[in-house]
């Protein structure tokens, strides 16, 4: 089961085409991708090596860059954690990006919208984000989430960002853990009561258990490939042709 | 919503993952290269003879095509890099855009290689000095005289001169009916047929594969490599240069994707193939081949701490008398190996460069691209850095309690639950088996594997079963 890094099983076929030619580099392309990436937020696609295709059209024009396309390209790199999408979309981001700045802007005034909020912010706070995601500081990255409105506000484009970012957390665990306490499971997904009930098992097909006197509430995940941990012993490989000359010994004449 | 419809990783299973390269075949190519050095000897005498019967060419053109593979001086002035680049823009405009093919005749044999090879590391030079001009001297002459010219050097000028040369060649149609076994001829055109096409064509591939590394964009750079096969009798293993230059940026690519496992591969290949060739080589190339050799050093140190890995003997023990301390210390991981995961990618990385001109009258905004990579790159470190300890400690057990653990290493236990996470998917890891550079299927690098239960911690290790066949053959072949 290879999977290429530049496949996307949705991705359309015109954009296919530029990806393939000299046309990724033409500026007037930029607005294809651009409405490609409101199309990924929409209909819940993913196709990073296009995304980084307009990142780089940004790279090599800065003046044609858009803060909302850049920060939806990385709220969407969050919901594939841990894949190193989100360092290498970081990569092509300008070089100041990162660098915290000295004087923060007085904010006397309203609370900045994402709009308003300077691109370098915006992309530190999710970057905030996707640290806490690959040190599967899970409950601290819901925290986070909710700390502040201009998350809320960077995140209002991608349609289901909760929901996603729940199942690939699940997904993540489900390949850890056979059995998870209750109580942290559900910091874990930000779930609680009914709603967690629901999410675990009729989305991810777990089972829970009731905790009772001294029992702690667990929730059981099945058996797969990755939470079993099963002992292995490497064998070593055996090639037919290792034994040709012996073969060829029980054809020749008997000295 | 189907849950595992993309899981973050699944283990492919351990009998398909590629066998490592075989000694065999890296014999062939140390036989390959010592036949291409004689071949080379041969070359010359030949271009020498040859270069005394034609000698009536236009002396000018060689001058300039000789220039354009030779390197500026140190520390040339900045109008020297500017009269540099109005040349190569005129030798590539009258070879590229002249009525057919031109018909000349090249200096020496590497004269493609070193045209690019030139070529690059002038754009990449430029754009530094460029960067830090605006940087530390905002408001020098240079800084004006650098504003006044922003498409000098530009990165579509430069991208634009690799990618003519790669269409006109169709070099790419080439290797790929190369690879079905096909003539070449058939694809290659007007101008693919010549030599003189063909080699840059080549060489600019190679070329771009270093831009877009040095531009940061590291998929895009393995992605160029499409219809280059690696560890064959590739065209660019006869210039050794290109040879080394090929592999130091697949494999520095891949480290920047995560997939170590593929990264030590490149490394190791072209390392140990260096070892066994340097008898061979001509001085002036080792030389300049050395320093990019220890660089591979680090990068194999680094990626050896992300990924533990059996390497060739060979490699080994250079890696320990390099940077045998330091190895230890990457391994055992924590804060402590921070700066020196640090010290050794910024020694070791290629000199990044940011394609547009920087904004002169902010120049804080003029931050060194190295030190942004750097910083992306050692958020992965740090996110990783309990890994080794985790390990050592899981590896004494095959039961252990959580908060046992977490006793022992003086954590919270919450905390040591996501550095058991954490390990356990970075244990994952995209691995090349066969098709394109970006290809791969994900396995588990690790021997040791482990599930949480509430709070039990179930260990199990891959163990190496025992050997029989070299002893059943052996004794076999004794007796019968």
């Amino acid at each position: 089961m290879g999977i290429a890094f530049d496949y996307a099983p949705d991705r359309p076929e015109y954009i296919e085409a530029i990806l393939n030619g000299l046309d990724r580099y033409n500026p007037e392309t930029t607005t294809v991708f651009q409405d490609y990436v409101t199309q990924q937020c929409e209909d819940r696609t993913y196709d990073c090596y296009a995304n980084l295709a307009l990142l780089k059209l940004y790279q090599f024009n800065p003046h044609l860059t858009r803060d909302e396309p850049t920060t939806n390209i990385l709220v969407k790199a969050l919901t594939v954690f841990p894949s190193p999408d989100f360092s290498l979309l970081l990569h092509l981001l300008p070089p100041h990006i990162l660098t915290p700045t000295t004087n923060p802007p007085l904010s006397s005034g309203p609370t900045p919208s994402a709009s308003d909020a300077p691109l370098s912010e915006s992309v530190q706070k999710l970057s905030l984000l996707n640290t806490l995601l690959e040190q599967a500081n899970y409950s601290a990255f819901w925290a986070t989430l909710d700390s502040d409105d201009l998350y809320a506000d960077l995140i209002a484009d991608v349609n289901g960002f909760e929901e996603l970012m729940r199942v690939r957390i699940a997904s993540c665990v489900g390949q850890g853990c056979r059995e998870v306490e209750r109580g942290v499971c559900e910091g874990w997904l930000n779930l609680s009561g009914r709603e967690f009930e629901g999410f675990v098992t009729d989305i991810c097909g777990w089972g829970v258990d009731d905790g009772s006197e001294g029992v702690t509430a667990v929730v059981r995940i099945p058996v797969n490939k990755e939470n079993e941990a099963k002992g292995t012993v490497v064998r070593e490989e055996v090639r037919f042709d290792q034994f040709s000359r012996v073969i060829r010994r029980a054809y020749e004449q008997p000295a | 919503m189907a849950l595992y419809q993309r899981q973050p990783y699944a283990t492919a299973d351990r009998s398909k993952v590629a066998a490592d390269e075989s000694d065999e075949e890296e014999n062939a190519l140390v036989e390959d290269y010592k036949e291409q050095v004689h071949f080379d000897d041969g070359m010359d005498e030949l271009d020498r003879t040859a270069s005394f019967g034609t000698s009536g060419g236009p002396q000018d053109m060689q001058a300039q095509l000789a220039a354009a593979a030779t390197p500026l001086e140190y520390g040339a002035a900045l109008d020297t890099k500017f009269a540099s680049y109005d040349n190569y823009c005129n030798l590539f405009h009258y070879i590229l855009n002249s009525e057919g093919p031109v018909d000349l005749e090249v200096p020496t044999y590497f004269w493609a290689w070193d045209v690019i090879d030139e070529f690059i590391y002038q754009f990449e030079s430029f754009c530094r000095y460029r960067n830090r001009i605006a940087r530390q001297e905002p408001t020098s002459d240079d800084a004006q005289l650098l504003r006044d010219n922003p498409n000098t050097w530009g990165c579509y000028s430069v991208l634009n001169v690799l990618y003519s040369l790669i269409q006109r060649s169709q070099i790419n149609e080439q290797l790929d009916s190369m690879k079905r076994n096909e003539d070449p001829n058939q694809v290659a055109g007007e101008y693919g047929t010549r030599p003189l096409y063909r080699m840059l064509g080549y060489f600019s591939i190679i070329g771009l594969l270093r831009v877009h590394c040095l531009l940061g964009d590291f998929s895009l750079a393995l992605k160029t490599l499409d219809d280059i096969e690696l560890n064959k009798k590739a065209m660019f293993a006869r210039v050794m240069a290109a040879h080394f230059t090929t592999y130091y940026y697949v494999g520095f690519s891949y480290m920047m994707m995560r997939r170590y496992a593929d990264a030590i591969r490149m490394f190791s290949h072209i390392l140990v193939y260096v070892s066994r060739t340097k008898n061979f080589q001509k001085n002036a190339q080792y030389d300049s081949v050395s320093k990019k050799n220890d660089q591979m050093y680090a990068l194999i140190a680094i990626c050896v701490a992300f990924n533990p890995t059996k390497l060739d003997d060979t490699i080994h023990t250079a890696l320990r008398e390099k940077y045998g301390d330091q190895l230890l210390k990457l391994q055992r991981g924590g804060p402590e190996a921070l700066p020196l995961f640090e010290d050794l990618f910024r020694s070791a990385c290629p000199k990044f460069i940011s394609p547009t001109p920087p904004d002169f009258d902010t120049p804080e905004l003029n931050v060194d691209p190295v030190d942004h990579h750097c910083r992306i790159f050692m958020e992965e470190v740090k996110n990783t850095m309990w890994s080794p300890t985790v390990k050592s400690y899981l590896k004494l057990y095959t039961t252990m309690d959580l908060k046992k653990l977490a006793g022992f290493l003086e954590v919270e236990p919450e905390k040591l639950r996501g550095w058991l996470l954490v390990n356990k998917q970075r244990s994952r890891q995209v691995r090349w088996s066969e098709g394109a550079l970006l290809d791969g299927e994900i396995v588990n690098g690790s021997d040791l594997d482990y599930a949480l239960q509430g709070d039990l911690i179930h260990v199990s290790e891959a163990k190496v079963g025992r050997r029989l066949v070299d002893w059943y053959l052996r004794n076999l072949a004794r007796t019968y």
